[in-house]
């Protein structure tokens, strides 16, 4: 509309406002709608869950030491990751080549690889390689035992899963550190700190903002990656799951079962990530 | 150079040369600052001005030439006709009366106010926490911020940034100051409060070198200007007679136009 055709009081209220409407979307939600109505129809006409099978299992002594060995085995994994990527992340930003490749090297081959592949080759193929685990120091022998005695379905997942896991951790890390302007160095430094004091006091606690947030999801994601190393045999959730439904057939009620737990493990794992996000907060 | 030389001088450049690269930085450098001395340093962006305060606490290395700090010879070891560079070790605890305030600021981002200022004291000395509060409690009051001691960083305008940036140096007890353009990113208004900072320092009697392009500083309160073009002290001279009878070509333009 041209100025000329302002009506003689522009001061004056207009009548009536009428906003955008995002037609598209409401096209979109309709056909949602219709979709999620065909899915309950069908769902409607397939065999029903027997909530007294679930009931049954839900929360029998088998199935909650398969949650907890679970949750231990991601829990431990994780806080081994942490160690081992801080100390790879640590090695690649040093600057010394040989520390640099080795920590490149190393991120790519466990971050480049499956994981379900490191778990059997730690489990089936390491032992054959390696028949004895020897420790001698000064021709003073300090440990030798057999390899599959250390290499127990536990052993092999734990340590499948840390070094598989240290890798992404690495690279997180390694962000983290990145993102810390080299400002904040220079005026650690002017005041005496030493690089490891500077590290510890200044540039590891403004990483953190940024670690922890990814860290917690990794978490989640090693929480469920646990269910790997049913492969290998060890009596995880998965695993002692699938072994009851190998027997009594209720395929869809137990693995609901599973299903529960893991969303409680993945709801721990998101309460503890809010908590630790909360003290390390966006500055 | 108009003063004399003293066993004693607060910082001493001995013939300090920089390079990167193919650049040349720094170039024969030798200034010679008595104890109590304000100098400013003038020059055109990239003469060397920060380069140069940089070197004097070791956040950067030289290629040629000695430093010395209260008589210290800084990041190095002098091994027959050699220096060594010294271990992280040694130049950090040289660096501890060195204190230096940065054009950016560089408040520690995670702590508070009062936190800034006594993370020196507390973790590079071993201060105690209610004794190193109180010191802190004392210099932020020097600077006008009592009442932000439990402020973060992002929640204080530029100029009080720099402020405590300038009472965190001090809680080092540092004897020589190194401010590296330490209004360049503030406005004039918030300008003022920092330089009435820095010409509180000054009255104190510490040894500063300030690298700027605020002409305040240099003509009320500096004794003396170096002024640099790449990387080389062109002229040296007591801030008055700097101000009105330069020398140097550079120097005479230089002050026309900031006239």
């Amino acid at each position: 509309m041209s100025s000329t055709t302002v009506a003689p009081h522009p001061a004056a209220a207009p009548q009536r406002i009428v906003h955008r409407r995002h037609w598209g979307a409401w096209a979109f939600g309709i056909v949602v709608l219709l979709l999620f109505a065909a899915l309950l129809k069908a769902a409607a006409s397939a065999r029903i869950v027997d909530l007294g099978v679930v009931g049954q299992y839900i929360f029998s002594e088998q199935i909650v030491t398969g949650a907890v060995n679970s949750l231990l085995l991601g829990s431990v994994a994780l806080l081994i990751a942490v160690a081992v990527g801080l100390v790879a992340a640590l090695m690649r930003v040093s600057g010394n080549p040989i520390l640099v490749a080795f920590s490149a090297t190393y991120v790519y081959l466990f971050r480049g690889t499956p994981m379900l592949i490191q778990l059997i080759f730690w489990f089936n193929a390491f032992p054959t390689m390696f028949k004895t685990l020897h420790i001698e120091l000064f021709g003073q022998v300090l440990l030798s035992v057999p390899m599959t005695q250390v290499i127990t379905p536990y052993g092999a997942a734990l340590l499948g899963l840390s070094l598989a896991e240290g890798a992404y951790m690495a690279e997180i890390i390694r962000g983290g550190i990145l993102a810390v302007d080299a400002g904040q160095r220079d005026a650690a430094r002017s005041l005496g700190m030493t690089t490891a004091q500077l590290m510890r006091r200044i540039v590891i606690p403004q990483a953190s903002r940024i670690i922890v947030p990814a860290t917690g999801n990794q978490y989640i994601m090693l929480l469920k990656s646990t269910s790997l190393a049913s492969a290998i045999g060890y009596l995880e959730l998965l695993r002692i799951t699938t072994d009851i439904y190998a027997s009594n057939f209720r395929v869809v009620e137990l693995l609901a079962v599973a299903g529960f737990w893991y969303l409680v493990m993945t709801a721990l794992a998101t309460a503890l990530q809010t908590g630790l996000e909360k003290r390390f907060p966006h500055r | 150079m108009h003063t004399p030389a003293t066993a004693a001088a607060a910082i001493r450049t001995v013939g300090v040369t920089k390079k990167r690269g193919a650049l040349t930085v720094l170039s024969n450098v030798s200034v010679e600052v008595p104890r109590g001395q304000v100098v400013a340093l003038l020059g055109p962006s990239g003469a060397g001005k920060s380069t140069l305060l940089r070197c004097i606490n070791h956040l950067e290395t030289i290629d040629a030439g000695r430093i010395f700090v209260e008589g210290d010879l800084i990041g190095y070891r002098e091994r027959g006709d050699v220096l060594h560079e010294l271990p992280d070790e040694a130049s950090s605890r040289q660096r501890r009366r060195i204190g230096m305030v940065f054009q950016s600021f560089n408040l520690f981002r995670h702590l508070t106010a009062i936190d800034n200022v006594m993370a020196g004291p507390v973790h590079v000395l071993g201060m105690p926490r209610t004794q190193a509060l109180a010191l802190a409690q004392k210099l932020l009051a020097q600077v006008g911020l009592a009442e932000k001691a439990g402020s973060y960083p992002n929640q204080l305008s530029g100029g009080q940034q720099q402020r405590v940036a300038i009472a965190r140096a001090l809680a080092m007890q540092p004897t020589v100051m190194l401010l590296d353009e330490p209004t360049s990113a503030l406005d004039p208004e918030l300008s003022q409060e920092v330089i009435a900072a820095i010409r509180q320092l000054a009255a104190q009697g510490l040894t500063l070198m300030i690298a700027t392009h605020e002409m305040a500083i240099a003509r009320d309160f500096a004794d003396r200007v170096l002024f640099m073009v790449q990387g080389e002290v062109v002229e040296d001279a007591p801030a008055r007679e700097f101000f009105t009878a330069p020398r140097h070509e550079r120097a005479k333009v230089f002050v026309a136009r900031h006239e």
